[in-house]
């Protein structure tokens, strides 16, 4: 399983929380970013003939706020010089108060089959703290235009002032409007953000809110039957984000465009976070690569359990012992053993038990070297 | 007979910190032309780190000058550097041994300090000659004359001729150079006698060996020479020797009256002590010099490599330690806690302290020290009675029949305004109170019997900030007394922590328990269960709180392909936690092991 990640940095005005690679005074350079992500394909072309993509997933930033045609253009791009399958997950980053009828009806015709919505918070005075630029009416007329498509929809737990009551709306309203997916995740305050000052004000709630928060969630979104397959995902049955599990079983993916990450043939290469930069790069006929990381096997044999046991279903031992030629429940038997009481092992997998994934960190760390 | 060069004169400085000691060598040395402007980095005379960085002196700095005096000769100057802290009294013991005089330097605005006055009562029991000198007499507040008046009233020195300096601007200071040649005599012995040398200092050097600072009081020693020690059987020939330029200068030899260094290819730092004398070994001496008294360490604290597989880099490090400082006292130990490590004796906390950050810095070694304690004296149930620094080494309750404890008088000077302060803080720490003396109208001495255990603590800092800083504070052991003491345990999660182990008055036990459990409660970090901690006497919880479990600890926003970010995160975290030790199931950052040091919830 192979996937494509494009990433289109520019949104109408910077979330105080985005830590993202975004741009929102450069729109005007769209036509030429996308160009050049579309030569940056090309030039990928070869080296990833012999790979069969399963998804596409198209993010930033907010990669409705550009014109839908370089949108349009970008999917037959990725089509043309891939082997993109026939039933591939194809899933664009929408914001409300950015998106038409005309503009879903093209995303749909030119493929793109999944939507993923930027809810964040169904209280219009925590959207305006987060610095968002749409009110709850925006996601309403947003969720119209999806009905009936598989569509996603991201709310956001740690906010200034968030109640659980407000919680308990956002998800109704998130649920309400069809989604079949919903990911929730807690604000983190990244230095260098503008709420990173509400933080040190402390403004925010504390580790202890957050994690009353979550359990809230977790348990408001299994009541509406939405289950938790990672930490912060959660989805009818079958709806998972097939693009983000690739990640977590330590897939292989290609990143286009700047601050993309990439993770080929156990390689993680990172793309500039700079546009200009960016530009350069790709009309000298260079790959903007700035970060190159060979992963070597302790490195992968971590990554696998890293991000497994942030699923659900947990890490699957016999395939991990297939692909490493270990005896994973003899090499971690220590670490095993010292989280006994946090950890559960079934159908021939590892996972960290329900209560204890949201303070994984802790657990996680006794399986690194 | 041949009397030694008349043109030496060998002297130290006595000061109290900060009056300005350092500032006057590093004129003296200037003045004499022995060091040119553009080599002298500010304050030539620290030379560690440490030093600097505290503004204090703690090892002991030969340096060699010329001087062109109004008589018309070039006299041989040797300045040996003296720790100005209580903790080193044993350091000025040794070099004053070595020297003939001694500049007392007192500062015109503040007078002369406790400390300062005991190290120059050491200076008169060796006989040495005292000039005093008034310094800083560029500050608005200097009051020389006061000054004078105080040296003559409370030393009975005659300050009349004391030169009025600023060492900062370099006022005056001719007349101290001149004093030093009228004032100091030169050099006794005999350089046809066999040779007698005092080893003051030593320190190791990788290439040449140890290099002894010596002394010479009788005889000559040259390159080629065979030498032996008093207290050693081992022979040595000579390699080098030479003087302080104030780097190692070779010489052809060095003769009675001298100051100077041997290298002799010593390899074992055991072999020679400080305070043994160097002899000829074809031609022996046949009596000692009267080396110094050796001191006994008075605080104990356990050293522990944080990485325990550096536990060898730690014994190495502190041989190495030993070889500078005698008065460092180490042995092996184990802690259920802490793995293997070192039982260190100490003269006093800052001499602590000092070690502890030498080990880090000069050697790179990450350590954990556990909390200071002093040596109590157990007498048990069968009549033997044993000395134990270690709270984990004290025998059960039942085979203990009493324990004493040592105990010092101290001498606090102070204005007469802080009074009421410091005798309340005595009171607090069970002092009982001797006598107290007015000096002048603006110092008072108050003499306070006090248990060593708790000075060791915040003693000094707390009459520190009592009093402003305007109160000093010096003390001396003077015997053991019987008193109520307890074992006061912490168990964490249910066990019992022997790092943490500590020995205690009964009356205060309750509220030294109470302000642990306090401060380790915000010390250790969440874990996925709740951890009690306690404080117990033999048994009886008598104090507790609780580390909630931890809620959160998850990389929330973990989406997006940057996974070499994550991981980055979490290597961090598990890096943090590497240098945590496992008490138990609870896993304990070493800075927990320095909470037992506050007495205050902060």
């Amino acid at each position: 399983m192979a996937g494509i990640y494009v990433h289109v940095p520019f949104c109408k005005s910077k979330c105080r929380y985005c830590d993202f690679t975004s741009f929102p005074d450069k729109i005007g350079f769209a036509e030429s970013y996308m160009t050049c992500v579309y030569r940056e394909m090309l030039m990928r072309k070869e080296e990833l003939s012999s790979y069969v993509f399963d998804t596409l997933y198209i993010g930033g930033g907010t990669p409705s706020v550009i014109d839908e045609s370089y949108i349009a253009m970008l999917v037959a791009a990725a089509k043309k010089y891939f082997n993109l399958s026939k039933n591939a997950e194809i899933t664009i980053e929408i914001n409300p108060g950015t998106v038409s009828a005309s503009k879903i009806e093209l995303y749909k015709q030119c493929g793109i089959n999944r939507f993923s919505v930027g809810l964040q918070s169904a209280v219009d005075s925590q959207l305006k703290d987060l610095g968002r630029c749409h009110g709850l009416n925006e996601f309403f007329a947003c969720a119209k235009l999806l009905r009936g498509e598989n569509f996603s929809v991201d709310v956001m737990i740690g906010l200034k002032g968030q109640s659980l009551g407000d919680i308990e709306k956002t998800i109704e309203v998130a649920a309400g409007s069809g989604a079949s997916h919903i990911s929730m995740y807690a604000l983190t305050p990244e230095d260098g953000t503008p709420i990173f000052t509400d933080y040190l004000n402390g403004e925010l709630p504390d580790g202890d809110e957050v994690a009353e928060m979550y359990a809230f969630g977790v348990k408001k979104l299994r009541g509406l039957g939405y289950e938790r397959y990672e930490v912060s995902n959660f989805c009818k049955k079958g709806k998972e984000s097939r693009h983000n599990l690739n990640y977590w079983q330590r897939g292989e993916y290609i990143g286009f465009g700047v601050s993309a990450s990439s993770h080929i043939k156990n390689v993680r290469f990172t793309n500039t976070f700079d546009l200009d930069e960016y530009f350069k790069c790709i009309l000298t006929n260079h790959l903007p690569v700035i970060d190159r990381e060979e992963v070597d096997r302790d490195g992968q044999k971590e990554e696998s359990i890293m991000l497994a046991l942030r699923t659900a279903k947990g890490l699957d031992i016999t395939a991990f012992d297939a692909e490493f030629g270990t005896d994973f429940l003899g090499d971690y038997k220590s670490a095993i053993e010292k989280n006994e009481k946090y950890l559960e092992i079934s159908d021939g997998h590892l996972r960290i038990k329900d209560e204890y994934l949201f303070v994984q960190n802790t657990i996680i760390c006794d399986f690194l070297s | 007979m041949k009397q030694p060069n008349k043109l030496i004169r060998n002297f130290c400085i006595i000061a109290h910190i900060d009056h300005g000691k350092s500032t006057l060598a590093d004129r003296l040395i200037e003045m004499t032309g022995q060091v040119s402007k553009r080599d002298m980095e500010e304050q030539l005379l620290d030379s560690m780190d440490i030093e600097r960085e505290r503004g204090i002196t703690i090892k002991l700095t030969p340096v060699r000058m010329f001087y062109d005096a109004d008589d018309g000769n070039e006299y041989i100057f040797n300045l040996i550097d003296t720790p100005g802290h209580v903790d080193f009294t044993y350091e000025v013991s040794r070099s004053l041994a070595a020297c003939e005089g001694a500049i007392l330097i007192v500062d015109a605005s503040q007078g002369i300090e406790a400390q300062t006055l005991a190290n120059v009562y050491l200076a008169l029991e060796n006989n040495l000659e005292i000039l005093p000198v008034i310094n800083k007499i560029d500050l608005p507040s200097a009051r020389p004359e006061e000054a004078k008046k105080e040296i003559e009233e409370v030393i009975g020195l005659d300050a009349s001729y004391a030169p009025l300096v600023s060492a900062k601007e370099g006022t005056n200071i001719k007349e101290v150079l001149e004093a030093v040649v009228k004032y100091f005599p030169s050099p006794s012995g005999d350089e046809d006698a066999p040779l007698k040398a005092l080893i003051f200092d030593s320190y190791y050097d990788n290439y040449k060996g140890v290099i002894l600072f010596v002394r010479l009081k009788d005889g000559r020693v040259n390159v080629g020479d065979k030498i032996t020690t008093f207290r050693s059987d081992k022979l040595y020939e000579v390699t080098e020797v030479g003087v302080f330029a104030p780097s190692l200068l070779p010489k052809n030899g060095l003769a009675a009256g001298e100051v100077g260094y041997i290298a002799a290819s010593i390899k074992s730092i055991q072999d020679v002590a400080v305070g043994d004398t160097v002899i000829n070994a074809d031609n022996r001496a046949k009596e000692p010099l009267p080396g110094y008294k050796k001191v006994q360490p008075v605080v104990f604290c356990g050293i522990y490599p944080l990485d325990g597989s550096r536990f060898n880099d730690l014994k190495d490090a502190l041989l190495k330690l030993q070889l500078n400082d005698a008065s460092l006292v180490f042995e092996a130990d184990t802690s259920q806690a802490l793995g293997f490590g070192f039982r260190c004796g100490f003269l006093g906390l800052l001499h602590m302290e000092i070690m502890q950050e030498r080990l880090e810095r000069e050697f790179n070694l990450d350590i954990i020290t556990t909390a200071p304690s002093v040596s109590y004296k157990v007498i048990k149930t069968d009549g033997e009675s044993l000395f134990v620094d270690n709270p984990s080494h004290l025998p059960p309750v039942s085979e203990i029949d009493y324990m004493e404890e040592p105990i010092v008088h101290a001498d606090i000077y102070s204005p007469p305004d802080y009074l009421g302060q410091i005798m309340d803080l005595c009171r607090d720490k069970r002092g009982v109170f001797e006598q107290m003396t007015y000096l002048d109208a603006n110092r008072v001495q108050l003499e306070y019997k006090l248990p060593l255990n708790e000075i060791i603590f915040d003693f000094f800092d707390q009459i520190k900030s009592r009093t402003r800083g305007y109160a000093s504070f010096d003390y001396e052991l003077t015997g053991y007394e019987r008193s109520k003491l307890v074992k006061l345990d912490i168990l964490l999660n249910g066990e019992v922590c022997d790092a943490l182990s500590m020995i205690v008055h009964e009356d205060s036990a309750y509220s030294r328990g109470r302000t642990l459990c306090e401060n380790l409660k915000d010390a250790i970090p969440r874990q996925l269960f709740e951890i009690p901690v306690q404080a117990a006497i033999g048994g009886k919880i008598i104090a507790r709180e609780t580390v909630k479990a931890m809620r959160k600890d998850v990389l929330a926003k973990c989406y997006g392909g940057d996974i070499t970010r994550k991981k980055k995160l979490l290597e961090k975290q598990k890096e943090g936690k590497k240098r945590m030790r496992t008490i138990g199931s609870v896993e304990v950052p070493s800075e927990v092991f320095m909470q037992i040091l506050k007495t205050n919830k902060d």
